[in-house]
């Protein structure tokens, strides 16, 4: 099987902070790769080497089968890359159709009449500004726009966050879509279960490292590991297993 | 006294109407690019004159396009090879960086065409009065007018309907996640910082129709410009035109009771509308950007 992107040994700084030691992971195509781990264990920041926005200082990215390591970021979405980003960053000022017509993507079917097919709601919200939609329409906006690209490998991070849990139910309905759509997907994600019950693979962060790599249903059966996923604090991690494992 | 008040009224929206040409250049240049450029008026400068010297060939009209969009080109160049630096970083380096451009276009242009003033030659009909009563108001200065709400509804026409106008919107407040979105940023703010300076270059041609050229005349109008920005919010391009139509009037009724005062009125105003709307009228309420 390929693999639509593979990272291996990212290094990656915030100025002066070293932030991910040597971050290795692949998504395979067609296929749903979530990324686990506690706050702060360096999941944005994977993400955001991935895309370009902050590129990895050592390590490689190939992304397409082309080494996208050190291109910017509208490059590598023009390559076939929708990311919908944490905290979702739709435009506030700019109109639901506004926030529609930013992406600049490939060639595809991806239209903004498809996008109101599958996401009536926005449709009905069109001519609203991004400031007034509630938390699940924006969520849903972001995706769409991400959509517009026309992506190969979608990339969402933490994208049920503070949503009400029927909208996690239609993110999450959405992501598994995707997947039959054949696009692949890496999901940032707190909503553990919930992640592993919908993905083909999982990796797990911690400190910027891989700590446990396999596919998601090991994960999702060893609930002991699940449980200090969940419960998210270091103490906890590092009581809890060995800090490295071998990839299952 | 009311044809005086009339009078200081017009003029004050005619300058008012430059100082909105103006600011609404730099305000495009500071919301996507953080820039303060300081050499806006080096560029206004740089518009008359070209206009001087296409005049003989193009004549008026062709000048007035021209001359404005061979500014923008000379506004791309000095983008690519010094403004770009400039961004991410302290806006100290943007104002030290410009604010020498400025002095080296005020030279350059002194170096080429001379210290003296130079004319703009208008049509002879645009020069004739209104009316006998209306003497002051000449054709010319209802063509500025006219222009300079044709540009304006052209920019705000362009942000609002075209891609390009959206994704400059979009950049004002997120522009990475622009970049993410598959556009190409560092085109975006180029072709943004161009528009700007035509802005700049038709103001140019404008005014060297109708007070002449000289190699300094872009420095006067920076500083009202700045002021309509923060009047009208800055981040707001509705509130920049609101604040350059402001202190315009407000600088022309002035005139009519204190003259002495008529410079200083912008200052007081700039001075009220931030202790009663710290953000300027408009700012983040704004409707374009
Ligand atoms: N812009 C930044 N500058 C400096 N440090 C940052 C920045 N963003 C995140 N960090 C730090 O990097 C680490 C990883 O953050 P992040 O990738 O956001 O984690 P996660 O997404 O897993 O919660 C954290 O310790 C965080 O404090
Ligand atoms: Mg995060």
């Amino acid at each position: 099987m390929t693999d639509a992107l593979t990272a291996a040994g990212l290094h990656t700084f915030y100025g002066k902070s070293h932030i991910l030691h040597g971050v290795s992971l692949n998504v395979a195509e067609g296929m749903i790769t979530t990324l686990l781990g506690r706050n702060g264990a360096g999941k944005t920041t994977t993400l955001r080497s991935l895309v370009g926005l902050t590129p990895a200082r050592e390590g490689r990215i190939v992304t397409f089968g082309q080494d996208t390591t050190r291109w910017p970021p509208f490059r590598i979405a023009a390559l076939g890359v929708g990311y919908v980003p944490e905290g979702r960053r739709i435009f506030p000022n700019l109109t639901v159709e506004e926030n529609l017509k930013v992406p600049n993507g490939r060639a595809g079917d991806w239209s903004i009449e498809r996008i109101y097919a599958l996401f009536p709601r926005l449709a009905e919200r069109k001519s609203n500004r991004g400031r007034q939609l509630s938390g699940g329409e924006q969520e849903m906006l972001a995706i769409a726009r991400a959509l517009l690209l026309n992506p190969r490998l979608l990339i969402l991070d933490e994208p049920s966050q503070g949503l009400a849990p029927r909208v996690v139910q239609e993110v999450f309905a959405i992501v598994a879509r995707m997947r039959a759509e054949g696009i692949s997907v890496l999901l940032v994600e707190q909503n553990v279960r919930q992640s592993l019950a919908v993905a083909d693979h999982a990796f797990v962060l911690d400190d910027g490292m891989v700590v446990w790599s396999g596919p998601a249903v090991e994960l999702a059966a060893d609930e002991t590991r699940v449980r200090t996923l969940t419960g998210a604090t270091a103490e906890d991690w590092e009581g809890a297993a060995p800090r490295v494992l071998p990839a299952g | 006294m009311t044809q005086l008040l009339l009078f200081n009224v017009t003029n004050g929206l005619i300058i008012g109407a430059f100082y909105v040409l103006m600011a609404l250049g730099l305000s495009l240049i500071i919301n996507l690019s953080g820039v303060i450029n300081f050499a806006h008026g080096g560029f206004l400068v740089i518009g008359g004159y070209l206009a001087y010297a296409l005049t003989p060939a193009l004549g008026f009209w062709g000048a007035l396009l021209v001359a404005p969009l061979l500014t923008a080109v000379i506004g791309l160049v000095v983008e690519r090879l010094l403004i770009r630096r400039l961004y991410g970083r302290d806006p100290l380096y943007s104002l030290l960086l410009t604010f020498g451009l400025a002095f080296m276009i005020e030279d350059g242009t002194r170096f080429i065409w001379g210290a003296q003033g130079l004319p703009v030659t208008v049509p002879d009909f645009l020069n004739q009065p209104l009316s006998a009563s209306l003497f002051f108001i000449t054709g010319y200065r209802l063509f500025m007018v006219a222009v300079v709400a044709v540009a304006v509804a052209a920019l705000f026409l362009l942000l609002r309907y075209t891609r390009v106008g959206i994704r400059i919107r979009a950049g004002t407040l997120d522009l990475e996640t622009v970049s993410t979105l598959g556009v190409n940023v560092g085109r975006l703010r180029s072709l943004n910082f161009a528009a700007g300076i035509f802005l700049a270059g038709l103001s140019g041609v404008l005014a060297g129709g109708q007070l002449g050229l000289d190699p300094t005349m872009g420095a006067g109008l920076l500083m009202p410009s700045f002021i309509a920005i923060i009047v009208g919010g800055v981040g707001s391009l509705p509130g920049t035109l609101v604040g350059g139509l402001l202190i315009g009037v407000a600088a022309g009724v002035t005139a009519v009771f204190f003259p002495s005062a008529s410079d200083a009125v912008m200052y007081v105003l700039m001075a009220v509308v931030l202790l009663l709307r710290p953000r300027g009228l408009m700012g983040e309420e704004g409707l374009m950007t």
